[in-house]
């Protein structure tokens, strides 16, 4: 590091916490990763030059951004996943929805695709010492789509009050905020700051406030309902007059009142048309009536990947396939057969297979590599049939077990469940399927059946992962796991603030997780999106938001 | 003396019933929809019976990395989408469709024949009440019935056929209520009714031999339409669970394939299904000229 770096890394140390120069000092040693560091100094609230100094000191370069020769108006043609029910941003639990809250709302921050923070309607944000409490500065000038505004403090506090109130029915973000936030935590410092305090301290707060958490669209404070009416928000679309026929399609014009002066949106508008069916949609790209595709199943878009008219943009994640096993109920009341059918499974030959390699190996726990806070040297489970086999006779259950898995018709999950049944058969654990539609599977088997897949789409931090389906308090507990000590190793994850407290605690997770097995994830899947090649500037996320405002039609 | 005038009469009638069949058994034999329809059929029978023997491979084993496979020496009909041998696949998939098909005509020519048989013989109120709740299930199509029923109840092999059968004995019932209508008119009914037989004596031993031709034409017709039937079904997912190598079934698996122009996985369980309701249909047209002539 030569002497102006240090110089210009000193006066940046001296307006930064003790944990966020623990954080400086983690890089310099070499304890973490640059992209780790990115990735929590984000999470910290560090602005985007005083990262670019910290970078640049340690010799390492930023990253790079590109520009397309886009030219201005045009209007894009969308395919989406039909929403699942209401559009109302405090309902919103699906693809369908969350991506259209995108384009009218806006978050205090974005998760972009590395799982880096990036400021948007907060303009900086800051935690105390121990992380109970987390300091949004909100920016200001803000209009909302509708010509009103400006969007103020008092707008942030509200929705934040109302996300976090335990008497909202069917409030989906209580997944995200019990036990973390409740209504009276969120104050209002002064016209320009919020100060968020925390039912307990949490390191990744700021994810939940952020684009990760798809229901926290800023809304004004005056906001009573009826979202679908208005798409209100502070975002580059508004709703085209008569534009939203329920189930079928959604057009949006752009905001001409959007708050961002250098990064007006390019197009004119975006057509989003629904689809229940992907080969429906897929023959609808192809066919050429639509520019851009959301998330598509490699077992579905085998042509759009060889496709030389169009751009896949590829974004690994944290979405995965989870398979718990029902550790309160025979055959898996006994953790040498969960072990045992663990140990059964060939992932590397699954993700080539069945995902042409477009995802990436996971270890039968939520702390996939992809996160820094994750502990990567406990070994990766691979296939051992002859000790599986072992496991099984130790268990006393050689002449095999009989076991029937429950699961949706959805995408790639079908043949996963074949591939299980395949492998099971192997060491005597003879499994039987039962596909249902989604709503059946949810409504009647996901957390009332011994063994089932289900769905998690992306998160940026494993928070969700690790407390909705592994607490004994979790709501998504389908593997019925009750392990005290799993609770004990969770609060302290939660509260460590540091990353490298965080990784000790991970560790504990991760092998506490892999002895008891009671759920394997065999991989995580990448989040697939089709551009037509005369679309450039879109750019997504694992959690399938689309970020339309520099995109449009080049020229 | 009666005695001595009957016995005669019965000989005689028996040697021309004999004659009758004989005589159609010949024109069957020179009735070629028929012969190619019979040979279609068998041909998958023997398929069925003997798929442990002629398929190559373990039809639900997958091998994943061998994916999606053209056809070729090692595939003769190429692999799915898990890698698995579609050859192997059709040949055992024609196992679930020619149980089900049959069982759920079978179901549904006895059910019917039995309602048919009651209402064109008594008549009256009984034929009323018979008829109207029979038109009240022929208003209904057999596959929307089928799905209501199968959704509330769930898929299994048994509800399908159960569903499908029961679908099909009010059409089967109209049927042999007309041709009961007319044979009950005959003497030897008279006779019989005469005697005081008893009415289920003069039903099933005195009518329904002479009412088997409709009744067999019908049971073939019935058949083509239950393979559809079932294959549609499956295809819907309400039929055998995956990942067994039910031919609608894996059409349903795999159809999404064909985007991608990767025809085989789809075509040859589709041409299989094809292949049965046409030689079945063919069958059923044949049996009708023999027996009508």
């Amino acid at each position: 590091m030569d002497r102006e770096a240090q110089r210009r890394l000193d006066e940046v140390r001296k307006g930064r916490t003790e944990l966020e120069n623990n954080a400086i000092d983690e890089l310099i040693a070499g304890r973490v990763s640059r992209r780790e560091f990115i990735r929590f100094a984000t999470v910290l609230g560090f602005s985007m030059p005083a990262l670019g100094v910290v970078l640049e000191a340690c010799s390492t370069s930023s990253t790079p951004t590109t520009s397309g020769n886009i030219k201005k108006g045009g209007r894009l043609n969308v395919g989406h996943q039909t929403p699942a029910g209401a559009m109302d941003p405090i309902l919103t639990n699906d693809l369908g929805r969350l991506t259209i809250l995108g384009q009218c709302g806006e978050y205090l921050a974005w998760s972009d695709s590395n799982l880096h923070l990036r400021p948007v309607l907060a303009t900086s944000w800051t935690p105390n010492s121990d992380g109970t409490e987390w300091t949004f500065k909100i920016r200001q000038n803000v209009k909302y789509n509708d010509g009103s505004g400006p969007m103020t403090v008092d707008d942030v506090v509200a929705t934040f009050k109302r996300l976090a109130d335990p008497t909202v029915t069917g409030n989906n973000a209580l997944s995200n905020f019990k036990g973390v936030l409740s209504p009276t935590g969120v104050s209002k410092v002064d016209n320009q700051t919020v100060k968020f305090t925390l039912d307990a301290a949490n390191g990744n707060f700021p994810y939940l406030v952020s684009s990760d958490n798809y229901n926290a669209i800023i809304l004004p404070a005056s906001y009573n309902g009826g979202w679908d009416q208005t798409f209100i928000g502070t975002g580059p679309f508004k709703l085209k007059a008569g534009g939203y026929v329920v189930n079928d399609h959604v057009s949006l014009d752009r905001n001409p009142t959007y708050w961002d002066p250098n990064n007006q949106p390019y197009l004119d508008g975006l057509d989003f048309k629904f689809y229940d069916s992907e080969p429906s949609a897929i023959l609808a790209f192809q066919a050429g009536s639509l520019d851009v595709y959301t998330q598509f199943s490699v077992a579905n878009g085998q042509g759009l990947l060889t496709d030389p008219n169009t751009t896949v943009i590829d974004i690994p994640t944290s979405a995965h396939r989870q398979v718990h096993l029902r550790v309160d109920q025979p055959p898996f009341n006994d953790k040498l057969v969960r072990q045992a059918m663990a140990l059964a499974i060939d992932r590397p030959t699954i993700i080539t297979g069945l995902w042409n390699g477009k995802a990436q190996l996971a270890n039968d726990h939520p702390l996939f590599k992809m996160y820094p806070s994750s502990d990567t040297s406990i070994a990766q489970r691979a296939q051992d049939i002859t000790k599986a086999k072992s496991l099984m006779a130790q268990a006393g259950k050689a002449s095999g077990v009989d076991v029937t898995l429950y699961t949706e018709k959805v995408q790639e999950i079908p043949a996963l469940a074949a591939l299980l049944v395949s492998a099971g058969g192997q060491i005597g654990i003879r499994i039987t399927l039962n596909l249902t539609d989604s709503g059946t599977y949810y409504d009647r088997y996901w957390l009332n059946s011994p063994m089932g897949i289900t769905d998690y789409g992306h998160r940026g931090v494993p928070n969700t992962f690790l407390s909705a389906p592994l607490l004994s308090t979790g709501t998504w507990n389908a593997a019925h796991f009750a392990n005290p000590t799993y609770d004990g190793y969770y609060a302290d994850y939660v509260k460590a603030v540091d990353l490298s407290a965080q990784k000790a605690v991970s560790g504990k997770i991760e092998q506490l997780l892999l002895d008891e097995t009671p759920m394997l994830i065999p991989y995580n899947y990448d989040f697939l999106t089709a551009v037509k090649k005369k679309v450039s500037g879109l750019e997504t996320s694992g959690m399938g938001h689309m970020n339309f405002r520099l995109a449009g039609i080049t020229s | 003396m009666s005695a001595v005038i009957s016995f005669p009469r019965l000989e005689t009638a028996a040697s021309a019933r004999r004659q009758a069949w004989t005589e159609r058994l010949r024109l069957a034999l020179r009735t070629p929809s028929l012969l190619v329809g019979a040979a279609v059929v068998l041909f998958w029978i023997l398929c069925a019976i003997f798929a442990a023997k002629i398929a190559p491979y373990d039809p639900l084993q997958p091998d994943i990395l061998h994916k999606l496979l053209p056809p070729s020496a090692a595939h003769r009909f190429g692999t799915d989408g898990l890698g698995r041998d579609v050859l192997s696949r059709v040949i055992f998939g024609s196992r679930g469709i020619l149980v089900a098909a049959p069982l759920a005509t079978l179901l549904g020519t006895v059910g019917g024949t039995a309602i048919g048989l009651v209402a064109g013989y008594f008549r009256g109120l009984v034929e009323e009440v018979l008829m109207r709740i029979t038109d009240a299930f022929l208003a209904l199509p057999t596959i929307v019935t089928a799905l209501l029923v199968l959704a509330a109840v769930g898929g299994s092999t048994t509800t399908v056929i159960l569903v499908i059968g029961l679908g099909f004995a009010p059409i089967i019932a109209r049927t042999v209520r007309a041709a009961v209508l007319s044979e009950a008119q005959l003497e030897y009914v008279e006779a019989a009714k005469l005697r005081q037989e008893r009415a289920p004596y003069v039903m099933f031993v005195e009518i329904l031999p002479n009412v088997m031709g409709p009744v067999l034409v019908e049971f073939t017709v019935r058949l083509g339409y239950a393979v559809f039937a079932i294959a549609t079904l499956s295809f819907l997912g309400f039929g055998i669970p995956p990942p067994a190598p039910d031919w609608g079934l894996t059409i349903a698996e795999q159809y999404t394939y064909l985007i991608a122009n990767l025809w085989w996985p789809v075509l040859f369980p589709a041409l299989a299904i094809a292949s049965v309701v046409i030689a079945v249909n063919l069958f059923a047209d044949g049996l009708s000229q023999v027996l009508e002539r």
